[in-house]
Formats: structure tokens, C-alpha cells, sequence
């Protein structure tokens, strides 16, 4: 639980030493480099003129391997386990970084290659296509003997072409004789026909060209779009031809791009090679160069700058100098849990990460999440099948990325709690154990809750609720009072915290002391009446003591007033949050229930078929069912704790606003692999 | 006047029915709405289907609710499980009016949430790091459902155990 101590980072070196100290930092990854806070003078330069030509160079080659590793992933098909995301980056060491310089030219043109190749394809299959629709359009043409651009014989001239609708011979015959009652003989031929066009075929004299064309085109004639020099039907088996050349062409392009596949781990190299070079590039222009030295600016978390300047001084001629942060900076965060609550991390920086003065609140939020959680989903069953596919994906895939792991850890944690709680309640896939032995063994055999069944004392557990709520409530207040009084704010101390503590805790015991109240709540005992008339005073004191202070802003004395009577309003605040806290119970009731009618539906399917096809039925629904609720109520439980965390608790002592520490390193930019060096520090 | 104490039963099962039919109906409007949303974040970037999936189902939460307030009146009334008893119409009555907050709040808060978690699922395809936050919002309309949830639970309970 604790923010890491951050020391600001003076690094000098040699220039000829830059890039082994630049690519020493990045595999080490504990530094993050600021832009300097110094103005350029005749000496000191900041930045390297130059380097964006580099840097684009890089972003190119980045995005050629990821094109080339794209199209690998679809020609060859490798079969990849659903899980495979989970397995995180490959292990690769700073030698082999070393040594990929010799193959990086040539791993470049490897994936050149790959999208030349994969864009000859794509041509040829434009190409195909082209073809088919030529295709397509000379088939009503099939019948036709002569090419499409036939023009006629010395003494005669020939018309090919479509007119509009279906012709029949007759009607063609008739429209010669009536548009060119002049035209001599001729002879049509109806080549094909369909209800939207007809193909035809005229012949006429010569002679008679010009009218026999004149009384064609008033009927809708006009020549076909496509030309061949050979009759269609040779020219179609000239274009399949073409067709299963372009085709073989393709399959040839493909088993090359196929055989690429070896080169794949180069290309993902490349990919992280790159993008840490481009990384590195970015973190020059943030230095201070002079004409034989440079230097560097930064954070670093103060635990390990001992062993950065033990190992920075035995491989390099540089100085370096650790010092604590300035007060007016504020430094980069990064959060240092154990197993146990670093899963809050990620739920934290959902939020904001911890500003100036706050602490950080991850082992505190995880004891009451996983609570919390465990609370609202509240069935032992599904807190089995949480923890053990969790811990099963944990076990097997121990290499996958850090924020995955702890995700996982995080419903690990709350399977844990949702187990305990369905004990607690009695809940096991809802009442399946009772439903089980009544339809199929005819006993009376169920799971009793170790504590009691919320269905039957819903009233019991809204008080516990209550309860639960208040606790978490006064927790944040705690820490509240707690960075208040490490700032040695001891008076907001006193008037945020204490008065409230005062005014809320005095209210909660009054009510306690109030028969009516106790009887609604069903509560059993009842507080004396001294003890519920010192509460009151208490709250009193307290009530009187923010109507005081909660205006200490203002210096105009009735304005301050008015400011403390409006923050004496907050108490409403109090109350709508401890009434929040009634979603446990509504959604913990919600898992069992739907649970229950899960069950019910299964008992009342299978136990109406007898024997072996009852009991598969039954499983089905049962199946089925559970799956659907254990997700849907995951989900609820998920977000719901997230609300009461931000929201609730949060509200008391927490807004956040700082920096996320984002070091110079290889793990940030890499995708496919992880540096050994790095993993071991 | 007989016919109408008949009728206890015939009440009692129009809240439970009212509880499911409302919210219902309502979540279904919104979860579809919803996905609308989510499909067109997901044509322009897959990875974050799970986020906006998350973000889809929360409106769909009343119509649970409304099932479980519908399935408790319904063995409390004997129709599903155990043997139909005769209720009065009073008690009928009083089952309906338990009913009603889940049926009217579930449904108006499902089809409010859904447009908060709309306008939540453009945050998060423009920001996918504020997603806790994105999250938050419809989860804040939701607490009215749990409310209403929390009242009917209770009273359905309460009714159980009168004798009118």
C-alpha cells in the first residue's frame, strides 16, 4: 500500500556513449524522461534536428511488418486456442536485440515482399473478376458463329446487336419490312432471347446498309458492348482460359507468401525492434546535447536508484545524481502493492490515480471490494467456478500481461468472498441441492445457511447492509482525517472528519435507542434511553460544530454562517449513501432467486420425463441457465462495486489527478516480446 | 360484491405479471438501443467490443429485476410451486400495489439508463481509458431500479405475512 517514492534523475554522458546508455535505460525501463526544465543556451541544445526523417522511416518498417504479419495470420491459417491472448509476450534477450541489427534490412524487405506479393493477388483476383463479367455478357451470344465484330461479306453487311424485350422472329421480319420497305432482302436470325432483351442477327445487301441500319435502331437495336475476335463461344474458352491462368497465378503468389511464414518471429522482431527504436528517437529530442555530451532529465523510483547508478557507473563513463523532488512539481505516480491488492491498481487508475497529498488507497478498497463483490453475487457455487477458472488460467498462462494477471487475480480474490457468502447464505447454484434430492431422490435433504437465508429476513440483512455501509463510510472519513493530519491540516482534521463522525455516529446510536426504530428494523435489542439522550448531545455538538466551521472559507460572518447550515445539508448526503448500500441485498437476492428459478424451470422440465432423459434435460437447463446467470450477475456485481467504491467511498476522501509514471522502456512499445533484463529487475 | 373477492388472485397475478411485462419491455428498448450504439464503435474498432458490451447490458438489469419481484409474488401466491391458496381481494390488492414500484421505476429507469449508457459508449469510443467512468453514469440511474427493487421485495414479503 503505498505510492513509491519518486527521486528526480540528472544523468550525464559522453555523446559517442548516447545510444548504448539510451538502449541501457530502455531495457531496463526505470526511467521516465522529462523534457528539461532549462532553456537552451550557446552550448546546450535540446533535441537533435533531423531525427523526424528517422523516426518516420521507423514508423513505416512498424507498420510494413504489422501489414506483412496480417496477411501471414490469414493465408496461413494457424490454429490459435482462444486463449492464446493470455500468453503473453515471448522472452527475448538484449543479445538477441543486439544481433537483429544484421537482420533487420533484410527482414524489411521480407515484409515488403509479403504486401508486394499479397497486392499482385488482390490484382488478379480484380482481374478474374473483369473476366467473368465479359464472360457473363458474351453467354446469350453462344449460338452466334461468327465474332461479335462481324461486319459482313463483300456484298453483304451484317447487323449484331440486342433490341429491348423479347423479339420473335416474325416481329423482327416485320419491323424490316415496315421501316425499310426499301431495303431488299434480308435476313434475321434471333440469336437469343430473354424477357429483358433479344440478341440478333441481320443480314441485307450491302447496298441496302444505311436503311436496314435506319429501321433496326427504330426498333431499339444497338450493337453489343463487348467486342471479340473470334466467334464467343472460342472467345469465352480463351478468357477461361485466362481465368485459371490468373487463378494458378494466384495459388503461385499464395504458397509464396506461404513460405514466408518462417520468417514470421522476424517480422514480429522487427515490429518491437522498431517501435523501441522510435521510442528511443522521441526520448533524444527530449535531452540536452551539447557537442560531446548530453544529458537527461527524469524520474526515477527512488528505491532503484542505487543499483542504476552502481550499474550505469561500471558500464559507462557518466555521472549521475539523484535528488527528492521539488515541492511546487508534482511527481509521476506508480502505485507498489502486493498480490492482494494490486488488482485495486488498474479499478484505481480507472478513477485517477492518487494527487497531490493522497495516499494510496488500494489495500484498503480491496479488502472492502472483494466484500463488497462477494456480497452481491453471494452464491457459493459461482464463487467455485470463478476461483477455479481463474486460478486455472492463472497457472497455465504465466507469462501473460500484468494487467490481464491482475484481473484475473482480482476475480480470483472475489470468488473467494462469493463463496464465503454463499455458505453464509445457503445459497449453491441457488437451491439446487434441495431442488436435486426432491426431484430425483424424493429426499428432503438441502445446503442450511451457516447464517441465515435473505429471502426469508430480507429486513435482517438491510441492516447488516446499512451496516456494512456505514463501516466503509467512516472508513473513507478515516483516511480522510489521516492525509488531513499527515498535511498537518489538524483543524480540517478535526472540523471534516471529527464533527462528522460526531454528528453521523450520535444520529446511528439515537436511532438505536428508539423502540420504533429498533421494531421496523427488527432489530432485538433496543439502547438504553441515557445512552440514546448522551448520542444525541453528542450529534448536537457535532451539528453545531459544522454549522460553525463548514463556511471557514468565507470571511463575511453571516455568509459563513449560511455556508455552515448549507453544509449541515450534507447529512442528507449521508443518508442517500447509507441507503445505497441496500443494492447488496437487492442484488445478492436477485442471484439466488433467478437462481431458484433456474432450478424450479430445470426440476419442472426433467422431473416430468422419467429416468435417463429427465435427468439430461434437466442438466441442459440447468446448464444453460447458470451460465446466463452467473455472467449477467457478474457483471451487476462488477459495476455495482465499482459505484459504491468511486462514488460512496471515494466521495469522502479522494479526487484523484495525478500523473501516471510511464517509464522509457521496452516493455512499453514492444508487442511480441519481453526483454529478459527487464523481467529480471 | 362476490365476484370481486374472487378476484384476489386474479390482482395479485396482474402485479406479478405487470412487474415482469414493464420493465421488460423497457430493458429490451434499451439493451437494443444499446447495441446500436455499441455495433457502430465495434465496425470501427473490434477491440473494444467487451468494453461496449458491458456498457450494452446494463439497462437490461430492470427487466431482471421485474422477473424477480414476478417470480417471488407468483410462489407467494401459490401459482408457480406449492398449491394455489384463495386470496382475498384485499390482499390481491395489496400484492398489485407492491408490484407497482418495481413496474413503473423499472421501466422508466431502464429507458433512461439506456440513454446514458448511449452517450457513455460514444465516451468510451473516443476515450477508452475513461471506461470506469463511462461505466459510472448508467450505473447511476440504476440505483433508482435497485430502490424500487428494494421497496416491492419488501412489501411482497410483508403482504406474505398478513392476514386480511
Amino acid at each position: 500500500m503505498a505510492i513509491e517514492q519518486m527521486k528526480c534523475i540528472r544523468l550525464c554522458g559522453l555523446k559517442k556513449d548516447r545510444k548504448k546508455i539510451l538502449e541501457w535505460l530502455q531495457l531496463r525501463g526505470d526511467v521516465e524522461v522529462m523534457k528539461p526544465a532549462l532553456h537552451e543556451d550557446s552550448i546546450f541544445k535540446e533535441g537533435n534536428p533531423g531525427l523526424e526523417g528517422q523516426r518516420s522511416t521507423f514508423s513505416q518498417n512498424i507498420k510494413y511488418a504489422y501489414d506483412a504479419l496480417k496477411i501471414l495470420d490469414a493465408e496461413t491459417s494457424v490454429k490459435k486456442s482462444p486463449f492464446s491472448s493470455l500468453d503473453g509476450k515471448k522472452e527475448a534477450t538484449a543479445k538477441q536485440y543486439e544481433s537483429f541489427s544484421a537482420k533487420h534490412d533484410r527482414t524489411v524487405e521480407t515484409a515488403k515482399r509479403i504486401k508486394f506479393l499479397e497486392d499482385e493477388t488482390a490484382q488478379a483476383n480484380a482481374d478474374i473478376l473483369k473476366i467473368e463479367v465479359q464472360l457473363e455478357a458474351l453467354k446469350p451470344w453462344f449460338t452466334l458463329d461468327v465474332p461479335l465484330n462481324f461486319q459482313g461479306t463483300k456484298s453483304t453487311a451484317a447487323f449484331i446487336g440486342t433490341v429491348p424485350n423479347q423479339w420473335t422472329y416474325e416481329e423482327v421480319t416485320a419491323l424490316l419490312a415496315q421501316n425499310a420497305p426499301q431495303g431488299g432482302p434480308a435476313e434475321a436470325e434471333i440469336i437469343s432471347s430473354s424477357p429483358e432483351q433479344t440478341c440478333i442477327f441481320v443480314l441485307c445487301e450491302k447496298k441496302h446498309r444505311a436503311e436496314v441500319e435506319k429501321a433496326l435502331i427504330a426498333g431499339g437495336f444497338s450493337r453489343p458492348s463487348i467486342h471479340s475476335e473470334k466467334p464467343p463461344k472460342e472467345q469465352s474458352s480463351v478468357l477461361e482460359k485466362e481465368i485459371s491462368a490468373k487463378k494458378d497465378f494466384i495459388l503461385n503468389k499464395k504458397s509464396a507468401i506461404c513460405e514466408c511464414a518462417k520468417f514470421r518471429s522476424d517480422l514480429e522482431f522487427l515490429a518491437d525492434y522498431d517501435s523501441m527504436r522510435y521510442e528511443k528517437y522521441g526520448v533524444i529530442t527530449r535531452l540536452m546535447q551539447g557537442k560531446r555530451t548530453f544529458f537527461l532529465f527524469g524520474y526515477i523510483p527512488a528505491g532503484k536508484a542505487a543499483s542504476f547508478e552502481q550499474e550505469l557507473s561500471h558500464k559507462f563513463d557518466a555521472a549521475v545524481e539523484f535528488d527528492d523532488p521539488p515541492k511546487q512539481e508534482e511527481p509521476p505516480v506508480l502505485l507498489k502493492n502486493n498480490n492482494f491488492a494490486s488488482p485495486m491498481e488498474d479499478v484505481l487508475e480507472a478513477f485517477s490515480l492518487p494527487g497531490v497529498g493522497e495516499i494510496d488507497p488500494s489495500a484498503i478498497m480491496a479488502v472492502f471490494y472483494y466484500f463488497l463483490f462477494g456480497m452481491m453475487l453471494g452464491d457459493a457455487a459461482y464463487g467455485i467456478i470463478m476461483m477455479a477458472i481463474t486460478a486455472v488460467l492463472l497457472h497455465k498462462h504465466k507469462h501473460m500481461a500484468e494487467t490481464m494477471q491482475r484481473t484475473l487475480r482480482m476475480f480470483f480474490f472475489c470468488g473467494i468472498s462469493t463463496t464465503f457468502w454463499g455458505f453464509m447464505f445457503g445459497s449453491f447454484f441457488g437451491d439446487a441441492v434441495g431442488v436435486i434430492s426432491k426431484t430425483f431422490f424424493n429426499s428432503n435433504v438441502a445446503l442450511p445457511p451457516i447464517w441465515f437465508e435473505p429471502i426469508n429476513k430480507p429486513m435482517k440483512l438491510l441492516v447488516f447492509c446499512f451496516l456494512v455501509g456505514l463501516i466503509h463510510l467512516f472508513t473513507g472519513l478515516g483516511i480522510n482525517f489521516y492525509q488531513s493530519w499527515k498535511a498537518k491540516k489538524y483543524k480540517d482534521a478535526i472540523y471534516d472528519v471529527v464533527f462528522w463522525y460526531m454528528l453521523v455516529g450520535g444520529l446511528v446510536v439515537l436511532l438505536l435507542s428508539i423502540k420504533g426504530m429498533t421494531g421496523t428494523f427488527g432489530i432485538s435489542f433496543t439502547l438504553p434511553s441515557s445512552v440514546g439522550n448522551a448520542a444525541g448531545w453528542i450529534a448536537a455538538i457535532g451539528a453545531v460544530g459544522i454549522v460553525l466551521t463548514g463556511g471557514r472559507s468565507s470571511r463575511n460572518p453571516f455568509k459563513r454562517f449560511l455556508k455552515g447550515l448549507y453544509s449541515l445539508y450534507n447529512i442528507t448526503g449521508y443518508l442517500s449513501d447509507v441507503l445505497s448500500y441496500s443494492r447488496l441485498l437487492a442484488l445478492g437476492l436477485a442471484t439466488s432467486v433467478i437462481a431458484s428459478v433456474v432450478n424450479k424451470m430445470a426440476a419442472m422440465a426433467g422431473g416430468k420425463i422419467s429416468g435417463f432423459i429427465g435427468v439430461i434435460v434437466f442438466i441442459v437447463i440447468f446448464l444453460v441457465g447458470h451460465t446466463m446467470n452467473i455472467l449477467i450477475n457478474m457483471l451487476g456485481a462488477y459495476v455495482h462495486t465499482n459505484r459504491l467504491q468511486y462514488v460512496e467511498f471515494f466521495g469522502k476522501f479522494y479526487s484523484g489527478g495525478g500523473e501516471k509514471f510511464t517509464p522509457f522502456s521496452a516493455d512499453c512499445s514492444t508487442k511480441y516480446y519481453q526483454f529478459k533484463e527487464e523481467r529480471k529487475l | 360484491m362476490n365476484i370481486f373477492n374472487n378476484l384476489g388472485i386474479v390482482f395479485a397475478l396482474l402485479g406479478a405479471v405487470l412487474a415482469a411485462l414493464m420493465p421488460g419491455i423497457a430493458s429490451a428498448k434499451g439493451v437494443g438501443a444499446a447495441g446500436q450504439a455499441a455495433a457502430g464503435v465495434v465496425t470501427d474498432d473490434p477491440a473494444k467490443f467487451g468494453k461496449v458490451l458491458v456498457l450494452q447490458l446494463l439497462p437490461g438489469t430492470q427487466g431482471i429485476y421485474g422477473l424477480l419481484i414476478a417470480f417471488i409474488t407468483l410462489s407467494q401466491i401459490g401459482i408457480m410451486g406449492g398449491s394455489a391458496t384463495t386470496i382475498s381481494a384485499v390482499k390481491g390488492l395489496l400484492y398489485l400495489c407492491s408490484c407497482l414500484p418495481m413496474a413503473i421505476v423499472g421501466y422508466k429507469s431502464a429507458l433512461d439508463q439506456a440513454k446514458a449508457s448511449i452517450s457513455s459508449i460514444g465516451l468510451v469510443a473516443k476515450r477508452p481509458d475513461q471506461f470506469g467512468k463511462a461505466m459510472i453514469f448508467p450505473a447511476m440511474v440504476e440505483t433508482y431500479a435497485i430502490l424500487a427493487l428494494l421497496v416491492s421485495i419488501l412489501s411482497v414479503g410483508g403482504v406474505g405475512n398478513l392476514h386480511v
